[in-house]
């Protein structure tokens, strides 16, 4: 019997067609996403003088970074699987890892879109200029954090099934990217406290924008942190997808 | 068309859940034009079999082919053959109907236009709710809206995993009338139901299917017909006739599953 299997482009864009629409009508963690960051930056302005400009933009998005992979992504897959959406995508004949892609796709585009909002608002509010090769490499560093946190997500989802359990722990691991990164990274905690949080998944993202984003200055601190964040995201990506579960039963 | 033709051939199954043999040595067939109701009492194993038909669940042994496709060896063209409506059916809540729509129909390879989606929801009378989301929808509308997009791709076999549950009885009689239109399209239906009433109006044949085991097939009226006279199913009757409930009773024991 002659079956015809559907053009795995058609499929992909009608499941990125839905899932840009599920985050548009989802706004509220996209503003949120947005908003911390250009919050942070705003009311950092003072410090620029003592701690440069790229150490408080690194920081904004590291922190729009964390959002979106720990509270966009993370939390919308663990909402899906529980209600069975997933279930109910994958009896199309779809393989698994296109729904995942076009969910994936998404949230890179968001991340474009924080990392752009902070160079605009550092910009404008704060004054920090780059060069155009400190802009294009900043967005490809984003890129390669925001890898490291949606696959954090990934394993998080992966290793707890209750929806609400996940959405408690991603906001207690916000917390504390965000004492790390403000208070430990600063070294008000003391120098081990700063080792720590230098070499934590978010010290080594920042470490890796800020380096990003004055390429002159990049050192190798700054591929040691590319380094660590790429290890970061392999072994996180690994342990999500092995102990991943596409139903909660 | 043969409507003799087999459209799904299960042959064999196991399903393991851990040290639990779910569904042991499972076999039956669906035709085409024929609709097919698996019955069992909750934990038989019925769910287990539909999930490995839908390519859900890893089985351990055995072989299922959908439209001639095992689905092992073959999985997306199986998938392509198969419109399924699964028990608790959820849909993205942030969409709307029609989007929804349009989602499955790309899934499924469609392109269909606006105009031609709309007409899929004015068939079962939905079109002024192509922009609700489908939680606003009450139980009957949201079944409505599942067989459709079950049925979008006009596939060889759809299955329906308790469809009627929690329907009112006009609700009820209306989706009977879209699954016995399916079959005279000559789809053939697969459907699990705890409701006798359902598997004895709607079904051409049954499987009746306990602690993992098929444990007879047949029409309804040969089901009745061949247990009628046995003292466990008279004892169990409750109005002096023999009803399909009775031998479902009677063959599966009166005991409470979880």
């Amino acid at each position: 019997m002659e079956i015809n299997i559907p053009k795995s482009s058609t499929v992909f864009s009608a499941l990125l067609r839905a899932d840009f629409t599920t985050q548009w009508r989802n706004r509220r963690s996209a503003v949120l996403a947005l908003l911390i960051p250009v919050i942070i930056l705003i009311s950092w302005k003072g410090i620029i003088v003592k701690y440069g400009g790229a150490f408080v933009l690194s920081s904004s998005i590291a922190l729009g970074l964390v959002a979106i992979g720990l509270m966009g992504y993370t939390n919308s897959v663990a909402r899906d699987r529980d209600k069975g959406i997933f279930q109910r995508l994958r009896v199309a004949p779809i393989p698994s890892w296109a729904i995942m892609i076009s969910r994936l796709t998404v949230q890179l585009t968001m991340i474009l879109i924080v990392t752009i909002c902070v160079f605009i608002t550092g910009y404008y509010v704060d004054g920090i200029h780059l060069s155009a090769v400190g802009y294009l490499l900043t967005v490809i560093s984003a890129l390669v954090g925001g890898a490291v946190y949606l696959s954090l997500g990934q394993m998080i989802v992966g290793l707890i099934k209750n929806p609400e359990t996940v959405n408690s722990t991603t906001r207690l691991v916000y917390f504390v990217f965000i004492i790390t990164g403000m208070i430990g990274g600063l070294g008000f905690l003391g120098d081990i406290a700063q080792k720590l949080a230098r070499w934590s998944p978010y010290g080594t993202v920042q470490t890796m924008l800020a380096g990003s984003l004055q390429p002159d200055l990049w050192h190798n601190e700054t591929t040691m942190a590319l380094l660590v964040t790429l290890g970061y995201t392999l072994f996180f990506a690994f342990m999500g997808i092995k102990k991943f579960k596409w139903n909660t039963r | 068309m043969n409507n003799h033709e087999q459209i799904l051939n299960v042959e064999g199954l196991n399903v393991y859940y851990g040290t639990t043999h779910a569904v042991q040595n499972v076999s039956f067939d669906v035709k085409r034009g024929e609709i097919f109701g698996l019955l069992g009492p909750n934990g038989a194993g019925k769910t287990s079999t539909l999930s490995a038909i839908e390519g859900l669940l890893n089985y351990h042994s055995g072989s299922i082919s959908v439209a001639g496709h095992n689905n092992k060896a073959k999985p997306l063209h199986a998938k392509a053959a198969l419109g399924v409506q699964l028990q608790s059916t959820s849909f993205q809540p942030e969409l709307t109907i029609l989007e929804i729509l349009q989602l499955y129909a790309g899934i499924y390879g469609l392109s269909l236009r606006k105009e031609e989606l709309m007409g899929k929801l004015q068939d079962i009378k939905l079109a002024d709710a192509a922009n609700k989301k489908f939680g606003q929808l009450s139980g009957g509308q949201q079944q409505r809206v599942s067989l459709v997009i079950a049925t979008i791709h006009t596939p060889q076999l759809v299955l329906l995993d308790e469809p009627t549950t929690g329907l009112d009885p006009q609700s009820r009689r209306q989706l009977w009338e879209r699954i016995e239109g399916i079959r005279e399209k000559g789809h053939g239906v697969l459907l699990t139901t705890h409701s006798m009433e359902e598997a004895q109006s709607v079904c051409d044949r049954i499987g009746i299917i306990d602690h993992g085991k098929v444990i007879e097939v047949n029409t309804p009226e040969a089901l009745i017909e061949k247990h009628k006279d046995e003292p466990e199913v008279i004892r169990v009757s409750r109005k002096g006739r023999i009803t399909l409930e009775d031998v479902f009773i009677a063959l599966t024991g009166t005991e409470i599953r979880s």
